[in-house]
């Protein structure tokens, strides 16, 4: 009980603050947070867990909203069928190309998840452009009709529906953090030839890792073409293709709220800066440098060590810790 | 000849990394419960030898099987599953994860929960448990593979020079747990320690710029000196 209880406090806690942020800020920034967040975590995942650098990310995101704006152009009103199509698009597509793709390591990988982005783009922009009205984008916001329970073709409710999924989003996140299968991911990621020596196709989990973390980055695709209602081209740019490496390493490699610290964080400086001068990606550019420099864990990843030691261990823990780093080192 | 017995057979086992030629017809058998040591120089070809066994490499020619079981061709994790464990030589543990998940990879794969025999043998895992394996001693990584790789009760176990740059209060436990592991599980050590290999082997191979020299059985010709020969 008091292990389940604290499984869910730390969740808890991360929404409470995110719930509480949706009365104090403006609420189409808390709905971006979020849906950056939930954009971020997939490849959080796979750079943490698996050690793979993805910038490819927009392509997954763009897969996610088409799909979604599809539907809802040419079939449907619906938007929850809508961002149902954009999460079954995102886990195909993973499923075609992941097979490729994951046999690949490092600056590789990253190289030809760009190319992906690149291709999703002219695809979109040029070769489908009967279908997607190119730079015109798919206009759905009209065409949406109200949902039962949260209509979430409304901002308000949208924010409800958000934080909802991506509360989901990460519990499920934790438990996998937390699972054999995120123990292996951690593993490949250290040695991936040593997994094989207890027994373990490494390829079958690095795969099942890149599926679940684009279906994730699909997902937060799906839900912004609902919230925005236009999706263009432009959702699939190679110029946006390093904003979520640079959102993971701000708020924290590998740490399960980094995702939210950093989107919160990167969100914000935007929105402020922006506000104050006309060219804001300058200066972020340089914040971001000042701010890896000066803590390469990134902003949850430094905090979190000194949260956990103040909050969730007991005098006792830390005495048996220090005791063990004695008898070991 | 292929015996009913042997838990591992070796025969006429070639192997070659591109062009180059590493093992020329090597020939090894093990029994259960036997400790069979390899000897011999640096390059004579001893790891390439483990690493065949295991399915980390693929041999051009030659058969092995365990308990009568084709090996050649299978994945590495096939063979892993099958119970041919192998404890490579550099002691690198999955560094990011803690003692306890290092364990439970090990006890996932093999559905064996039970880690009483690997605190057993090695105690000190037990305060390490939620210590980072990256932050291990060489020494206490050595346990923690061991203890990792015998979970699950494998066939056999393949070692590759365990007791390289070990303190020696540690290299006589592991000398006591070879002993113990023994007792259920076909044990080869590839080991330039011989008063060690002396002490527990029923079965030494000395190979020598690939190929098998000597094959010792008798206990009287399974001493330092005899195998000094060899490296």
């Amino acid at each position: 009980m008091k292990d389940t209880l604290r499984w869910w406090a730390g969740l808890l806690a991360a929404f409470s603050v995110l719930l509480v942020m949706r009365f104090f800020l403006p609420l189409p920034f808390v709905n971006e947070v979020l849906l950056f967040s939930i954009y971020t975590i997939g490849c959080n995942f796979l750079l943490g867990r698996v050690g793979y650098i993805s910038f490819g990310q927009p392509a997954y995101l763009a897969v996610g909203a088409y799909a979604t704006a599809f539907y809802l152009y040419y079939f449907g009103t619906n938007p929850l069928i809508g961002i149902g199509w954009g999460v079954i698009a995102g886990v195909v597509v993973a499923f075609v190309v992941g097979p490729l793709f994951v046999r690949l390591r490092s600056d590789y990988f990253a190289l030809v998840n760009l190319a992906l982005t690149v291709i999703i783009f002219f695809l979109m922009q040029k070769v489908l452009v009967e279908y997607t009205k190119g730079d015109n984008g798919l206009w759905i916001l009209t065409r949406m009709t109200s949902t039962p329970l949260i209509d979430i073709s409304s901002a308000n409710g949208f924010f409800v529906f958000a934080f909802l999924v991506a509360f989901l989003v990460w519990a499920f996140y934790k438990y996998l953090d937390d699972s054999v299968f995120g123990a292996c991911c951690l593993a490949t990621k250290t040695n991936e030839v040593k997994l094989k020596f207890l027994g373990y196709d490494d390829f079958k989990i690095r795969l099942l890792a890149f599926v679940i973390a684009n279906t994730t980055t699909a997902l937060a695709g799906s839900m912004y073409a609902v919230h925005v209602g236009i999706v263009s081209p432009e959702i699939a740019s190679a110029a946006r293709a390093a904003d979520p490496v640079v959102v993971t390493i701000l708020g924290g490699v590998g740490t399960l709220y980094g995702p939210i610290v950093g989107a919160i964080a990167y969100t914000g400086m935007k929105d402020l800066i922006s506000k104050a001068i006309g060219n804001w990606e300058l200066v972020i550019g340089f914040l971001l440098v000042f701010i890896m420099l000066a803590g390469e864990k990134g902003i949850w990843g430094t905090l979190e060590p000194r949260l956990a030691r103040l909050f969730r261990r007991d005098r006792g823990e830390i005495a048996r810790d220090e005791a063990a780093a004695k008898v070991g080192l | 000849m292929i015996t009913e017995a042997a838990a591992l057979d070796v025969r006429d086992l070639t192997v070659a990394y591109g062009e180059s030629k590493v093992l020329f017809g090597v020939n090894l058998e093990v029994r259960r419960q036997e400790v069979v040591a390899c000897v011999g120089r640096n390059g004579a070809g001893k790891t390439t030898l483990l690493k065949s066994i295991a399915g980390f490499v693929k041999p051009t020619a030659g058969s092995i099987a365990a308990s009568g079981e084709n090996l050649v061709g299978r994945a590495s994790y096939d063979v892993a599953k099958m119970g041919i464990k192998y404890v490579p030589q550099d002691k690198k543990v999955f560094s990011d994860l803690t003692v306890r998940e290092n364990l439970e990879l090990g006890s996932y794969a093999t559905r064996d929960y039970n880690w009483d025999r690997v605190t057993t043998y090695f105690p000190k895992l037990r305060v390490l448990m939620d210590r980072k394996a990256g932050y291990l001693s060489g020494g206490e990584r050595q346990m923690l593979m061991i203890g990792r790789a015998i979970l699950g009760s494998p066939k056999v176990l393949l070692v590759d020079e365990p007791t390289e740059g070990l303190a020696p209060s540690i290299v006589s436990q592991l000398k006591d747990v070879f002993r113990e592991l023994a007792r259920n599980t076909a044990l080869v050590i590839v080991e330039q320690n011989l008063p060690l290999v002396c002490e527990i082997a029923n079965r030494v191979y000395a190979i020598n710029e690939g190929r098998t020299v000597a094959e010792l059985s008798d206990p009287e010709s399974i001493k330092p000196e005899t195998c000094e020969k060899y490296l």
